[in-house]
């Protein structure tokens, strides 16, 4: 709340997401019932780069599927834009969902039959672009990411970075106001590792794109605005991470 | 443990894999229960006729009788027989109020028979009769059931009812030649009308006696006297033959064939031979024939047609259960490779792993196979229901064949290929790669084969290559391929297309080691297709003109070379038609991101995909075929039609016309209706037991006569140049009347005929040749060929064995039948020539001799006339059909000599004979110049117009009413007319055909039950190994309504592929049927659409519940599945 003197030229960032009471159950009623989020509140503001650590089980993932909305809620409230999400039908936040949200999984992120420039260019062809005009973009983008010589690759015959690197192209490609991703360089060397953190950080300051990385690696979370820690389905703490602040003014 | 553990865990692929098996074994048992089920049927049907009698022993002269004196020592020759009856039999004419049988069996049998023949029982009540009281009058008879459905009579009809037949009463009136003083015998014959009393009516339907019996019951010796009338001397002790029986009960029981077989050749060799006092010949007393003995030949070699039509059918749709029992299998290893990964990882050993896949196919294996084994049972019981309707036989209904070892071998077989199936995947699973399987890499189809695969393709190419030899080469009636006369027989295609087919796929294989395998594979396909498409749509008809000698194996050879070669073609060529649909797709507005998904999904499972199209691809070919087959028939029978020339339809009198001054049939039926615009007469005469009217096959004045093989019941006609050539002088005229085709020709026309003549090149020849029939002073030479009948009734060879068609019309008209046939010398080597007749009776080939009674010598002895079969009518075009009395014209059975065929005489010999013609012009039996019997009339309203049955029900009405129209002009009340249209024979011969056809639609219906569930199957498997990419399309946006629509166009796609790929084959296949009719052929688009929409709805069907459960599962839940 404080942080919105930061910005020095833009408008006072107004939140482009907000999380309040937020609970999620698993198998509810049920003896095995697992109490994952145990109403978790968080505000994300435009533009901003944020991390989420946490111990293994302790509902990240789950949250990350909240926010997405790929499942549903036990109770709480999602505002993401300014727009209730539990007004939208299933068919709106799917659309929601594809302009204005991107995803990156922990494993497994690829279509395994399509090839690398396809699965890129998939999104933007369910917004109905001309697929000559997908496929270019596509083209574009996985160049960007230094996949040009791999577009034609189907993702068994790319290495676990490289599969990334499509991965998060095809995060990108409709330029979405959210990106969420869970664990995102998590099996990556440490090169290939800072090679990605550092293209979310190029996005996240020229596009003003809002990023969510789930992460359970220090030195990857320190590249990030903040660091919300996570405990138990509660957020414990929220650390700031000025380093990363100054270098993103510069 | 683990496959215990993963049986139970995964229950919807286990579930799948046991409805595959199940599946395929119900198909396998139910489709070898039918089989057996349509033998028995058929063969019931036929043995139905013969009651308990196992054989019957007759005079040695045909048409003779035995006597009473007889049975002593036909029973001495029979000691194991279980009963011997007498019986006398003969033809004759009924009539009952209005309704008229002009051939009634009629059958005298002793009122004590023995025992062993069964019983008569009352139609009505099932009560047993008892004949003796019954038959107490001479007057009294039974009538059979059928008989009396027949003659229009039911269960209720009051008894007793009178029926009027005629026996024909000969008496011998003595006068003296007043200037030689000598005695002059003249024989009068008069017939006398009966009025019989039917007292009972037996059902014909019952096994035993009833249902050897059709007709009327005498008592023997009532029949006796009244068939002594026409003898003068009035002799009694007639008996036409003596009944055997070897066991009771053969409805419950068929007797042994080859018990049989023994007893019969053995009682031939024990008969007794005596000396001819008229031949000074030596010969057997009795006769001996067995026509349950020709029914179980005539039975096996039907089986044997049906039964390779449906082996062959039911071996194709039993590969679509091995495709479905493959592709669930294989499922299961794809999405399996994982865990086998995680298993081998862990340190499973490879056999562990192999171990626990195999017991898991053991445990499906046998589910499925007791599951199928039910289902095959009902399977079989409901294609029986229908046989029953389709042969149905009351009492002797036709009962579910099954015969133990068959199911249990079917069941074998299911499991078997079902583990068999299994262990491939299983083998492959347990090689996995481990990193591979991990990473879920797919095992890449670009590569070259190895060194050892093209070595074996060396091998196949040498197969392929003796066996294209084979033709020629090592088989001599074969011609060599690279002569255009190795490629004109059937027999000949199937080396051709066996040899090609191992040849190209030899092929296939080398290349595939020195270039692109898909590329290499591809020319394999594309030949293997191509090959036998050039039988079907160019061969035959054209070269191949002769596909009798029932090589239908030849045809399903092809067939199957044509499926598998298209769907190689389709499975090779997947990733760029698929690629094709995307570019499509992803153009559409709406479909773009399904565009993305599905196409990519079929082809990036080409193996699955593949089973999955392909078992629509070979049942819709079958489905297509068959249901080409009816309209493309109508279309053969539409072109008869045209040839039919104008005839419109055909009326039989049961009797020659009357003599009337002043008028004649003829000229009333013009007075009938006015639209009749031509009625042109002939005269056909069929024979009864009076062997004057048989012809001879051998000279009967030669010692090598024989009576007992070398008479043949055969019809006689006549043929006048009025009836054919109208008013036209020449053949090049194109006025005549009624233009008969041939397509057996004469010296000096036939040789002019060309190799696949056209329509118009026949009747030029035929009309050259009706030129010669006509021609009295015609002569021509006899040749070296002999009757097939001939050599069945000496038992050279079996009835089985006939060729039918062969020599008969229709059917070889390519070449010269008599090319290279020694013509035949007299002793002193001249030519054997003689005037020509016409025929058509497939029995008798173009160049035969044959003798024909013309006249009855004083002594009763008939004089026979030489002559040469100079041409055959074909009964395919017009000529002969509208008369061919073997086609079953004049309403009731068609009797054996019906069957055999007619011969036609020219008027100039016609005349002569006395039963066509005046021969003395006094006896009862011959005929006036211009009394006809049939009639062919034209009308001018079309061939299919429904008037015409108006204007033919007028006739019969005319003819068929007591004391009014003609037979109140003759006062006569024994004509009877009956009319055949030409179109509801065609109509008739249509629903023959949709008879058969829908019996094998039954077949083919279950391959598409088959398809469909196999997709259902396919389709939950799918959905359910791909929740993880479902998850994703919906994270990243795809709407829930995509993700559906994604799942069911891959089904569609495939389901349409199977139907397109179905489709072509199948009207490529019925092009070579069409051609061989010389029809178009005729797309049935009807069909068409029903299989388009069958296959979309069940595309839609079993894709939408998987889809739609998949679509609601949160993409959360979705993505976490993996494998
Ligand atoms: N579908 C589910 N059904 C039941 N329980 C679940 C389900 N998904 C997650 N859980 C439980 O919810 C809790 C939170 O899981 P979640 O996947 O969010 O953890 P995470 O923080 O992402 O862990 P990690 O760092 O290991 O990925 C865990 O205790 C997990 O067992
Ligand atoms: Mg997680």
């Amino acid at each position: 709340m404080k942080k919105t003197k930061n910005k020095k030229d833009q408008a006072p960032q107004k939140p482009i997401l907000t999380i309040s009471k937020l609970h999620k159950r698993y198998n509810e009623g049920k003896p095995n019932e697992v109490h994952a989020l145990q109403g978790v509140e968080l505000t994300v503001r435009k533009g901003d780069m944020m991390a989420i650590m946490g111990s293994s089980g302790c509902g990240k993932t789950t949250l990350l599927n909240m926010i997405g909305h790929l499942d549903r809620r036990s109770s709480g409230e999602i505002i993401i834009d300014g727009v209730d999400t539990s007004t939208l039908s299933d068919g709106q936040m799917t659309a929601f969902r594809r302009d204005n949200i991107g995803f990156i999984f922990q494993l497994f992120n690829l279509f395994p039959f399509l090839t690398a420039v396809e699965d890129v260019e998939t999104p933007l062809l369910l917004r109905g672009i001309n697929s000559g005009l997908a496929r270019e973009q596509a083209k574009m983008m996985l160049r960007e990411l230094g996949m040009g010589d791999r577009l034609y690759h189907l993702p068994t015959e790319l290495s676990g970075g490289q599969q990334q690197r499509v991965a998060v192209a095809r995060a990108l490609i409709n330029q979405p106001a959210i990106i969420l991703g869970d664990e995102p360089t998590g099996d990556l060397d440490s090169t290939t590792s800072s090679d990605i953190m550092d293209l979310f950080r190029r996005i996240n300051k020229t596009n003003q794109q809002t990023l969510v990385l789930v992460t359970h690696n220090r030195w990857i979370a320190e590249k990030c605005d903040y660091i919300v820690h996570m405990t138990d389905g509660k957020i414990s703490r929220i650390e700031d991470n000025p380093l990363a602040k100054e270098e993103k003014k510069r | 443990m683990i496959a215990w553990r993963s049986l139970s865990r995964r229950k919807t692929k286990n579930l799948s894999a046991v409805l595959a098996v199940t599946l395929g074994v119900t198909l396998l048992v139910g489709i070898q229960i039918t089989t057996d089920t349509l033998g028995n049927a058929f063969l019931t049907s036929l043995l139905q006729s013969e009651g308990e009698v196992d054989l019957r022993v007759t005079n040695s002269t045909r048409g003779g009788y035995l006597g009473t004196a007889d049975q002593e020592s036909i029973e001495e020759l029979v000691p194991d027989a279980v009963g011997v009856m007498p019986e006398l039999s003969t033809q004759i004419p009924a009539l009952v109020s209005s309704q008229f049988d002009p051939k009634m069996e009629a059958a005298g049998v002793p009122v004590d028979y023995p025992d062993a023949f069964g019983k008569f029982y009352n139609w009505k009540t099932g009560e047993q009769m008892d004949i003796k009281i019954l038959l107490e009058a001479n007057k009294s008879i039974l009538l059979s059931s059928k008989q009396a459905e027949k003659l229009d009579l039911n269960q209720d009809t009051t008894l007793p009812l009178s029926l009027d037949t005629e026996f024909t009463n000969l008496t011998i009136a003595v006068t003296i030649n007043a200037t030689s003083g000598l005695p002059i015998i003249t024989p009068v014959q008069e017939l006398l009308t009966v009025e019989l009393q039917i007292v009972g009516f037996f059902d014909s339907k019952r096994p035993g006696i009833g249902s050897q019996y059709s007709g009327a019951i005498f008592r023997l010796e009532h029949l006796q006297e009244w068939i002594s009338l026409q003898d003068p001397m009035r002799e009694t002790d007639i008996v036409s033959a003596f009944l055997v029986a070897y066991k009771t009960d053969h409805f419950a029981l068929e007797i042994d064939e080859d018990y049989l077989r023994t007893k019969v050749e053995l009682l031939e060799e024990t008969i007794p031979e005596e000396v001819n006092p008229q031949t000074s010949k030596t010969q057997k007393i009795y006769q001996v024939t067995s026509t349950r003995l020709d029914f179980f030949g005539f039975a096996a070699f039907f089986i044997t047609i049906m039964g390779t039509i449906l082996t062959s059918l039911g071996f194709l749709i039993m590969l679509t259960g091995v495709l479905l029992i493959t592709n669930v299998q294989l499922m299961s290893v794809e999405d399996r490779e994982f865990q086998t990964g995680v298993l081998r990882a862990v340190g499973s050993s490879r056999g562990g792993v192999f171990q626990s896949m195999i017991i898991e196919n053991l445990f499906q294996g046998i589910i499925g196979g007791v599951l199928g084994l039910f289902g095959g049972l009902a399977f079989g019981q409901a294609v029986a229901l229908y046989l029953v309707a389709l042969f149905g036989t009351g009492e002797l209904s036709v009962q579910p064949v099954v015969s133990q070892e068959a199911v249990i071998l079917s069941v074998i077989i299911g499991v078997v290929l079902s583990i068999v199936t299994g262990i491939l995947p299983a083998l492959r699973a347990s090689r996995v790669n481990v990193v591979e399987a991990l990473r879920g890499i797919k095992v890449k189809f670009k590569e070259k084969s190895s060194r050892n695969l093209a070595a074996f393709g060396v091998l196949i190419i040498i197969v392929g290559l003796v066996l294209l030899l084979y033709n020629g080469v090592f088989e001599e009636t074969h011609q060599v391929f690279w002569s255009s006369e190795g490629w004109d027989s059937l027999e000949e295609w199937r080396m051709l297309m066996m040899g090609f087919g191992f040849f190209i796929g030899g092929l296939g294989l080398v290349l595939s080691r020195f270039m692109d395998r898909v590329k290499a594979f591809n020319i394999t396909a594309i030949t293997l297709w191509a090959f036998p498409s050039i039988l079907f749509v160019v061969a035959l008809g054209n070269w191949v003109t002769d596909i009798t000698g029932f090589s239908t194996e030849i045809l399903i050879l092809g067939i199957i070379e044509i499926v598998i070669g298209s769907i190689m073609f389709v499975a090779l060529n997947l990733p760029i038609i698929m690629r094709g649909l995307r570019n499509v797709l992803i153009k559409i507005r709406g479909v773009k991101g399904v565009g993305q998904i599905s196409p990519a999904l079929i082809s990036s499972h080409i193996t699955r995909s593949t089973l999955t199209f392909a078992i629509f691809a070979i049942i819709l070919t079958l489905n297509v075929l068959v249901a080409t087959l009816i309209p493309t028939n109508l279309g053969a029978v539409t072109q008869i039609e045209e040839d039919s020339k104008g005839v419109d339809f055909a009326v039989f009198l049961s009797k020659p016309e009357a003599i009337i001054p002043g008028t004649s049939f003829s000229d009333e039926l013009y007075k009938i209706d006015d639209r009749i615009a031509d009625v042109i007469g002939f005269k056909t005469f069929q024979p009864n037991l009076d062997f004057a009217k048989f012809i001879a096959l051998e000279d009967p004045l030669s010692s090598e006569f024989d009576s007992s093989t070398d008479l043949l019941p055969i019809g006689t006609g006549e043929f006048k140049p009025g009836q054919i050539r109208g008013n036209a002088s020449d053949y090049s005229n194109p006025n005549w009347r009624y233009a008969f085709y041939l397509d057996g020709f004469p010296d000096g026309v036939r040789e002019s005929l060309v190799s696949d003549p056209s329509d118009d090149d026949l009747l030029d020849l035929s009309k050259k040749a009706w030129d010669q029939f006509f021609d009295p002073k015609y002569n021509m030479a006899v040749y070296n060929v002999s009757s097939a009948l001939l050599a069945v009734f000496t038992g050279e060879i079996e009835l089985s064995d006939l060729e039918l068609g062969s020599a008969g019309p229709g059917v070889t008209l390519a070449v010269d039948p008599l090319e290279g046939v020694e013509p035949l010398r007299d002793v002193s080597g001249n030519l054997v020539e003689n005037p020509i007749v016409f025929t058509d009776s497939f029995l008798l080939p173009v160049g035969l001799q044959i003798w024909i009674p013309m006249n009855t010598s004083s002594l009763g002895f008939p004089v026979y006339q030489a002559f040469t079969i100079g041409g055959s009518l074909d009964s395919q075009r017009a000529g002969g059909f509208p008369l061919g009395a073997g086609l079953g014209f004049g309403g009731g059975e068609p009797d054996f000599s019906a069957i055999l065929g007619t011969l036609y005489l020219p008027e100039h010999w016609a005349v002569k004979t006395n039963f066509l013609g005046e021969a003395n012009g006094q006896t009862l039996t011959s005929r006036g110049k211009d009394q006809y019997d049939s009639f062919l009339i034209k009308t001018n309203l079309p061939i299919d117009d429904p008037q015409l049955e108006g204007i033919a029900q007028a006739i019969e009405e005319f003819t068929n009413t007591n004391d009014e129209g003609y037979r109140l002009l003759t006062t006569d009340n024994f004509f009877l007319a009956s009319s055949v249209l030409i179109y509801s024979r065609i109509q008739s011969t249509l629903e023959m055909m949709d008879r058969i056809t829908s019996f094998l639609q039954i077949y083919v219906t279950f391959g598409l039950a088959i398809g469909a569930v196999g997709m259902g199957v396919i389709s939950v498997r799918n959905v359910s190994e791909r929740k993880r990419e479902i998850g994703m399309m919906r994270a990243i946006g795809f709407p829930r309504s995509q993700v559906i629509l994604s799942v069911l166009l891959e089904l569609v796609v495939l389901g349409i592929i199977g139907l397109l790929i179905g489709v072509i084959n199948g009207l490529l296949v019925s092009m070579g049927f069409a051609n061989m009719q010389n029809t178009a052929l005729v797309i049935p688009w009807e069909e068409l659409g029903l299989y388009l929409s069958f296959i979309v709805l069940i595309a839609l069907g079993s894709g939408s519940i998987p889809a739609l459960a998949a679509s609601r599962i949160p993409p959360a839940e979705a993505l976490r599945y993996v494998g």
